[in-house]
């Protein structure tokens, strides 16, 4: 809570520390049209005034209009966009989680074997490509060269595989580095021999006491996840023509669309801490530890 | 079992005492560099950031354009060309979007023809050349009874008709061909390796900076001030920073070089300082710290001489790994249209414009793509094995 | 006499790495009989954990058991399948481990990790299993065990994880119970009652143990019967009466020489044992101990010496029991070899 509040604070203030005002462009506007816009969005108020209102509206979720999308208030906007980024968003959460997490397992019991090195070799273009690298590559080689995609919007179900799959990239290869060197780690543990010195089937001992174990790193790792999906769906977005809130947000960027810039930054970094709040919770399920420690604080 | 005479004699103590094996005694680096040398990929990365930085630093100097140099007449030229032998001595190119090129005959571009007609029912161009007409046909791709022919379009030159060309070559004007002003994409490239790796660098350099510094004194301050100064860092750590990078993109307005090398440094020293502290409480417990504390050494100097050589090797592990991070931060930021801009242009900078014709044009997007993928697995690469070959874990064993 | 349990025969054990082979357990023999409290002793790096993960079939690749025989009550362990293996594992034969603050699971409770070792072996349902966990916690000594058994590890302080452990290794009433340096990490308070615990609990369960150790001590309070390893091989077997009044082997010798032993009164001047344990990829072709030995002998270097049997109980492997060698003062010399490699 504190956090959001420290965000829309710093980022209210920072916005209003752009010398000459929004609506200083590359061409200046008539005077009397700067002073009629800024009466328009209460520009003149005291900067306190301004902060406050902006708080109240922050807090009903009433972000005001679009500086440059006249007729739009920005929450509309980010509500018109957010459903779609979030779709994309939340199959591309799942893939991570349903592969990412499986393949590094089998990749760490396959150590040293041809099946680890070859996941750990595409794992590691994953994470060094860039996500609009494997965007352009895909549209390029399946919309383009084979023709089996379209290579913009979403109207079929297969439009969704070159988005989901540039946004999957990094963190899928991230996640299942992680699962694989943190499952190597723990099958090294003591406990993982006394659970086989009592007896304990092969598959017992992987997937009850090794692996609860190895996702505690990897469940630390879904809070900056969902940053890095969060920022790739700007980019993405933008190369497969979405009408997402990331492309919204790149939009608003590169037009200076001041409100809607501080709101969307806000709602991102609201959803950022919720998601961030989750990962805790589900951090404190996994390892019993850190419930002790919240209890004695 | 047969025994020998003596077998049954003690040994004299010279005998029998092992030789303590010598290990051969190395200095930290050249322990360092002789582990990196066994790792093949960190070589490969090492090699790589070698040749790239050789690319974008003197590749500018061996092609026959500046960065920013346009020929609108010879907009969108891609790898290859089909050179046609109108007549003797007369070679011609026509461009994907029908501009005729008088060639040389090894495909290297002379001049622009200009268009002179257009007849839109028979899907015919014609071009002027020294008052003659040059008649393209472009009506093979378009009517069903001529789909099966297997060409796009033919050339007609004083009554013969031209079907085949002369040629296929290479681009010899711009071997990566040229983008939608008539700039050298080959070139546009070592400059944007250039420009990604300068900045990249210097990001790295400036949030070392800053990070060691902070690192530092935390680690050496202690108490509440360490307290206080962590707290900081750990709020930074928060939030996601992309954010507030584009948001102080947004404010400053101002995409040249300093900018961005600013705001990258600016938000990214954290994980220094971090490590820097860590290294610094560790090694501040050291006997040799103590000891230079006993003679009275200074402060500064305790942590200039002491310890920030002994962390040196977390350190450049850290700016390795840094700089990857920061040629990714910028051609994503250029990308997305607040990173570098024209005239200058970085890799992503060249990402974003070629994007528009991705489908028309393609490889004017994968050429400066490929450049960044290739960047960033060469630093990770090395980073990686420096890494490894830094690791005390490993260097024991 | 008393029945065999447990027989193990010119076991090796070797480790196949990129360096090379490494031999870290070349050719021993020893068999644990129903009651005893069998020592393992020697410095770290002689083989003596090795040879207990090659009982318990868990040696781990790039190593494996290269030779030799283990009958355990008759069946060969070394041909069983690890599947086959896990039916003995924590069932006739378990361990306990060093490390109690490891050894045990951090993100389950105690009762969990319990219960399924117990439903593992037997079948028992969850209820009847539960009762039995907390039986166990009784008997190991922990109080509370309806309260604790819900604890996670991390809430038991050091010596009562090794007490859990303990309750979890002999859950199935074991015939032998492998305890590798089970006091080694406790404080010493700690320590005597976790080895009392496990000799009352041997003599309650008509179990035997096998415990590994480098602590002479220890092994003069609760063991019968000793084995010393060094460089992989066995330098002396004997009764604990045995080899504390006459060790029969320099290796041994040295050994007691070196611990301080101030229950006697004597001010006597410790006596460490020069040089460095062998290197295991390159080892010395006649005897382990012959660079560190006062007494090499020529032969020493080229050949080990064989086991030379000294009483019933008593065999060392040492070439000054040959009736070649020359005489040393508390060395026996005997007529006939019993050559065992």
């Amino acid at each position: 809570m504190l956090t959001i509040l420290l965000i829309a604070t710093v980022t209210f203030f920072m916005m209003h520390a752009i010398p000459g005002g929004p609506f200083s462009r590359e061409r200046p506007l008539p005077d009397e049209i700067i002073a009629a816009l800024n009466e328009k969005y209460h520009l003149n108020d005291p900067i306190l005034k301004q902060y406050f209102d902006y708080m109240v509206g922050l807090a009903t979720f009433n972000l005001g209009p679009s500086f440059r999308r006249t007729g739009f208030e920005v929450e509309e906007l980010i509500l018109l966009g957010f459903p779609i980024s979030a779709k994309i968003g939340l199959m591309a959460i799942i893939i991570i989680i349903l592969v990412g997490i499986p393949v590094g397992i089998v990749s760490a019991l396959r150590q040293n074997k041809p099946a680890d090195y070859f996941v750990m070799f595409i794992a590691t273009l994953g994470v060094t490509i860039p996500s609009f690298v494997v965007a352009a590559l895909f549209i390029y080689i399946f919309a383009g060269v084979l023709q089996w995609v379209d290579a913009f919007g979403l109207e079929r179900p297969s439009s969704y595989i070159g988005p989901v799959l540039a946004l999957v990239g990094y963190s899928l290869a991230f996640v299942s580095r992680l699962t694989r060197s943190s499952m190597l780690e723990v099958m090294r543990q003591d406990y993982i021999r006394t659970a086989r010195a009592n007896g304990l089937s092969r598959f017992k001992v992987i997937y009850k006491h090794a692996l609860k174990n190895a996702l505690i790193p990897v469940v630390t790792y879904l809070g900056p996840m969902v940053a890095a999906i969060l920022t790739g769906s700007f980019v993405v977005e933008k190369v497969f023509t979405i009408p997402g809130i990331g492309k919204y947000f790149v939009q608003s960027v590169n037009d200076r669309d001041y409100t809607m810039i501080i709101g969307s930054t806000v709602f991102f970094a609201v959803l950022y801490v919720i998601m961030v709040l989750l990962v805790d919770v589900a951090y404190s399920l996994i390892d019993p530890r850190i419930r002790l420690g919240k209890k004695s604080e | 079992m047969g025994y020998q005479q003596n077998d049954f004699d003690f040994l004299d103590s010279s005998r029998k005492t092992d030789k303590e094996q010598i290990r051969e005694a190395l200095t930290y680096w050249a322990d360092t560099w002789r582990r990196l040398k066994k790792n093949k990929m960190a070589i490969a990365g090492l090699i790589g950031v070698i040749l790239i930085s050789l690319f974008a630093l003197f590749g500018p100097s061996f092609t026959d354009y500046e960065f920013a140099e346009q020929h609108t007449d010879f907009a969108n030229t891609p790898l290859r060309v089909e050179v046609y032998e109108i007549s003797t001595d007369l070679y011609v190119y026509l461009t994907p979007a029908y501009r005729m090129i008088v060639v040389e005959p090894d495909g290297t571009f002379l001049y622009r023809l200009d268009q002179s007609g257009f007849d839109f029912a028979n899907k015919q161009f014609h071009f002027d050349y020294e008052g003659e007409d040059v008649m393209v046909d472009y009506s093979y791709k378009l009517l069903d009874e001529l789909a099966d022919e297997n060409i796009d379009y033919s050339i007609t030159f004083r009554g013969v008709e031209y079907k085949v060309p002369y040629k296929v070559t290479s681009n010899k004007s711009y071997p990566l061909g040229s983008d939608n002003v008539g700039r050298d994409v080959l070139t546009r490239i070592m400059y944007g390796a250039r420009i990604s790796l300068e900045v990249a660098l210097f990001a790295a350099l400036f949030s070392l900076v800053i990070g060691v510094t902070y690192g530092a004194i935390a680690g050496m301050a202690g108490s509440w001030l360490d307290n206080l100064m962590m707290r900081i860092v750990d709020i930074i750590d928060s939030i996601p920073l992309l954010l507030y990078v584009i948001l102080i993109m947004v404010i400053i307005d101002n995409k040249g070089l300093g900018t961005i090398i600013l705001t990258l440094g600016l938000f990214y020293w954290v994980g220094m300082a971090r490590l820097v502290r860590g290294q610094v409480l560790s090694l501040k417990e050291q006997e040799y710290v103590l000891a230079a504390r006993m003679l009275g050494v200074s402060q500064p100097v305790i942590i200039w001489r002491h310890l920030i050589p002994n962390a040196m090797g977390p350190i450049l592990v850290a700016l390795t790994m840094m700089i990857p991070t920061a040629v990714f931060t910028e051609s994503f930021l250029s990308f997305i249209g607040l990173g570098i801009s024209a005239p200058l242009a970085s890799l992503g900078t060249l990402c974003n414009d070629a994007l528009d014709a991705i489908q028309t044009y393609p490889f004017q997007l994968l050429a400066p793509a490929l450049m960044i993928a290739l960047m960033m697995l060469a630093f990770n690469f090395l980073g990686d094995g420096l890494r490894s070959a830094l690791d005390p874990r490993l260097r024991k064993g | 006499m008393s029945n065999t349990i447990l027989d193990v025969k010119n076991l090796r054990t070797t480790f196949y790495t990129h360096m090379g082979e490494v031999q870290a357990v070349r050719g021993i023999s020893f068999e644990v009989n129903q009651g005893d409290v069998l020592g393992i002793v020697g410095e770290s790096g002689s083989g003596k954990s090795v040879t207990a993960m090659s009982i318990m079939g868990l040696v781990d690749e790039p190593g494996r058991v290269s030779g030799g025989s283990i009958l355990f009550m008759g069946q060969e362990l070394t041909k069983l399948s690890d599947a086959e293996m896990n039916e003995y594992r924590g069932k006739e034969i378990s361990m306990i481990f060093q490390d109690p603050m490891t050894s045990l699971n951090p993100v389950y409770t105690i009762g969990n990790q319990l219960i399924e070792v117990i439903r593992r072996h037997t079948d028992l349902d969850k209820d009847q299993a539960h009762a039995r966990a907390i039986e166990l916690l009784q008997m190991v000594g922990i109080p509370e065990p309806e309260i604790r058994i819900k604890n996670y590890p991390h809430q038991f302080s050091g010596g009562m994880r090794q007490r859990a452990m303990i309750a979890m290794a002999i859950s199935c009433s074991p015939k032998i119970l492998i305890a590798d340096e089970p006091t080694t990490a406790l404080d010493v308070t700690i320590q005597a009652q976790i080895l009392d615990l496990m000799v009352r609990l041997k003599n309650q369960l008509h179990s035997s143990i096998i415990l590994i150790t480098h602590d002479l001590g220890v092994v003069s309070e609760v063991c019968n019967k000793v084995n010393v390893m060094y460089g992989g091989m066995l330098m002396e077997k004997a009764s604990v009466f045995e080899l504390f009044d006459s060790p029969q082997h320099p290796y041994t010798l040295g050994l007691l020489k070196s611990i301080p032993r101030d229950v006697t009164g004597e001010r006597k001047r410790l006596v460490p044992i020069e040089g460095t344990p062998p290197d295991l990829l390159k080892p010395p072709s006649g005897c382990p101990f012959s660079p560190r030995c006062p007494y090499a002998m020529g032969i020493c270097v080229r050949e080990a010496a064989p086991l030379y049997t000294l009483s019933d109980t008593h065999s060392a492997s040492c070439w000054l029991h040959h009736k070649g060698a020359p005489v040393v003062e508390g060395f026996v010399q005997v007529e006939e070899e019993s050559v065992h490699e």
